[in-house]
């Protein structure tokens, strides 16, 4: 393979591109989505947690007179009861309470009975916002309701473990790494969005955008083998494409810095090695996706056609992720040889502190790296071909 | 020196070219003279190396395109049909790009830059970037990037499509002066003017092949018209496509 002016054909598409308001927005705005997407979602998350623990639950009361034992309880363990609304379904339908706790005129009597005494707690079980209220009223209610039947089977010469069939206890896995993972489970989409997103630009416009012009007949009337026209085309892209990897890279190792994770029960170790480690996996995927981009828009009709192809070829990637996500699954050596979706699972790995094997990486980039030089080896082909240069 | 052997080209059903032969000598001025879809421009693309004949050759200085495209791609100089321009570059890194791509570089480049400004008077939109150039700036651009690396052979594909008089006589001195150098100079057309004003020898196609060649006098004995314009019909059998 000849590629003689290689580099001037290269340094051309770069200086002209940079000059390229869409294309530079593209590779330097687009990439800084994620972070400032990741940084929103910790805060807003922040702040609920924050709010759930410190504030005392309010739990307004409805019939508190007929209950006061029970009344008594809650505010020992900390509840602020007040009065609730008129009408407390609708004031919770509303929004204006998080939940309401509802006890009927008939709770005395059937307490004094020794028969479960009803109450009702008022929730929207869709709004996430007031789940934690209603896990510590729910929490609150039924220790008191442990407590009743105790006292109950004692005064009867019960021992109350006998009414305990279960010792059950949680033993709870998750790592502060392994929550944070829950969180950063969108930056693997993220990586590859930057990998294709970086470049788009570049690829349309060397490609369809060089036909459109006119300027592709001129280009390649000179002495330079075609080889070179194409490799540079696609060096131009991955040039891009690489630019906003990095910062996107760069841009989630520095929103842990900036917030206070570790008080929250979240730790993300995002540190510069794992950071490379992630760099490096994503190149070979990179340069794929900037040689299928070169090889889609030199086939397109015009921009808008390109532009409309490589939007659609953008989410390919996500499928994979986006069905298996719903399904548990293991990962198995093969699943490296799906381009993106090893990178992904790989990263996702890395960014929850579980080990990730260095053969399963090697594996992952290899696969990537082969589909990558078949498509540039193609691209490179198509750009030899006089009916896709110059053909109808 | 440009030869032209026995070229054929279709495109699916359509037949471009059957069987195109023709020389174009040093120190003359060729005009391929032929109506619209007559094969000119398919006739051209083929001598500059982006499509691929399906018979025949076509050698430049000897050097034969289907053996050594690159080579014989060098000693050309191009005003290919379609001349665009990069928006976003300056007409000096038009210039700068195109000659790089010829292999020139460095200061002999940017010289040869300042040259052909000169030469063409494009001293004040040199450095400006070419979106938004008139239709003339945008031919010196392009006749500038055909002219880079001071090609011994050179071809135009209709150089004065598009321009007003004055640009049309400036273009015109300028072939006669590259004649004068001692180059080979071949252009497609299909204007009479043209050829007339400017031509030593006139190709002469029509349907995909060469229907008279020789000067403008002889053309005119050949078929016994008075007029050039009478003789080109002669020539090619009817009226179509005359602009």
């Amino acid at each position: 393979m000849r590629l003689d002016h290689l580099g001037v054909v290269l340094r051309k598409e770069v200086a002209d591109n940079l000059r390229d308001r869409r294309a530079v927005a593209m590779a330097l705005l687009f990439p800084l989505l994620g972070p400032v997407l990741l940084a929103v979602t910790f805060s807003v998350v922040a702040r609920q947690a924050r709010s759930a623990e410190e504030r005392p639950l309010t739990l307004p009361v409805a019939g508190a007179d007929h209950a006061p034992h029970l009344v008594q309880f809650l505010r020992g363990a900390g509840a602020d009861v007040v009065e609730a609304p008129a009408d407390p379904e609708g004031a919770v339908r509303a929004g204006d309470r998080d939940l309401v706790l509802v006890v009927p005129p008939e709770f005395g009597a059937r307490l004094r009975e020794g028969r479960p005494a009803p109450v009702r707690l008022v929730i929207d079980e869709s709004r996430q916002s007031a789940h934690a209220a209603v896990e510590r009223a729910r929490a609150m209610l039924s220790a008191w309701s442990r407590q009743t039947g105790a006292l109950r089977l004692m005064a009867r010469g019960v021992h109350p473990a006998a009414a305990e069939a279960l010792a059950l206890e949680t033993v709870d896995l998750s790592t502060p790494e392994s929550r944070a993972g829950l969180l950063l489970s969108m930056l693997p989409y993220f990586l590859v969005v930057a990998v294709f997103v970086g470049g788009m630009y570049v690829a349309i416009d060397t490609t369809a955008g060089e036909r459109e012009r006119q300027t592709l007949e001129p280009l390649l009337l000179h002495p330079v083998p075609r080889e070179s026209v194409a490799l540079a085309k696609v060096a131009a892209t991955a040039l891009f494409a690489t630019l906003a990897l990095a910062e996107t890279i760069v841009g989630f190792g520095l929103v842990p810095a900036a917030l206070p994770l570790e008080r929250l029960g979240f730790s993300i170790r995002l540190d510069p090695g794992m950071l490379l480690r992630t760099f490096v996996l994503f190149l070979p995927l990179l340069l794929l996706a900037s040689a299928l981009q070169v090889l889609v828009a030199v086939r397109a009709r015009g921009f808008k056609a390109a532009q409309a192809s490589l939007s659609f070829l953008m989410l390919v990637p996500a499928l994979p992720s986006a069905v298996l996500a719903l399904v548990p699954f293991k990962l198995r050596p093969w699943m490296m040889l799906v381009p993106s979706f090893g990178e992904q699972q790989l990263v996702l790995r890395l960014v929850r502190g579980e080990p990730v094997a260095a053969g399963l990486q090697a594996l992952s980039m290899g696969a990537s790296a082969l589909y990558a030089l078949l498509l540039v080896a193609a691209a490179a082909r198509l750009f030899r071909s006089e009916r896709s240069m110059f053909g109808k | 020196m440009i030869q032209l052997r026995d070229l054929h080209k279709s495109f699916g059903p359509v037949r471009a070219l059957a069987g195109v032969t023709f020389d174009v000598a040093d120190g003359r001025i060729t005009g391929l003279l032929g109506p619209n879809g007559a094969g000119k421009t398919t006739a051209l693309r083929i001598l500059y190396g982006v499509l691929d004949p399906d018979r025949g050759s076509a050698t430049v200085d000897g050097v034969d395109l289907a053996a050594s495209r690159l080579e014989a791609q060098r000693r050309l100089g191009v005003l290919p049909h379609s001349h665009g321009l990069y928006p976003r570059l300056t007409a000096r890194e038009h210039l700068r790009y195109f000659g790089r791509l010829h292999g020139r570089g460095g200061p002999a480049l940017e010289a040869r830059i300042e040259e052909l400004a000169a030469l063409l008077d494009m001293g004040e939109f040199l450095d400006r970037r070419t979106d938004g150039f008139s239709q003339g700036q945008k031919l010196k651009v392009a006749l500038g990037k055909a002219l880079v690396h001071d090609p011994r052979n050179v071809v135009l594909d209709e150089p004065t499509s598009g321009l007003d008089v004055a640009g049309t006589r400036a273009v015109r001195a300028l072939l006669r002066r590259l004649r004068d150098d001692g180059r080979c100079i071949l252009f497609s057309t299909h204007v009479m003017q043209e050829v007339s004003a400017l031509c030593d020898r006139v190709v002469v196609i029509a349907r995909g092949q060469v229907v008279a060649d020789g000067t403008p006098d002889d053309l005119r004995r050949a078929t016994g018209r008075e007029s050039l314009e009478d003789a080109f019909v002669a020539a090619i059998g009817s009226e179509e496509g005359l602009g």
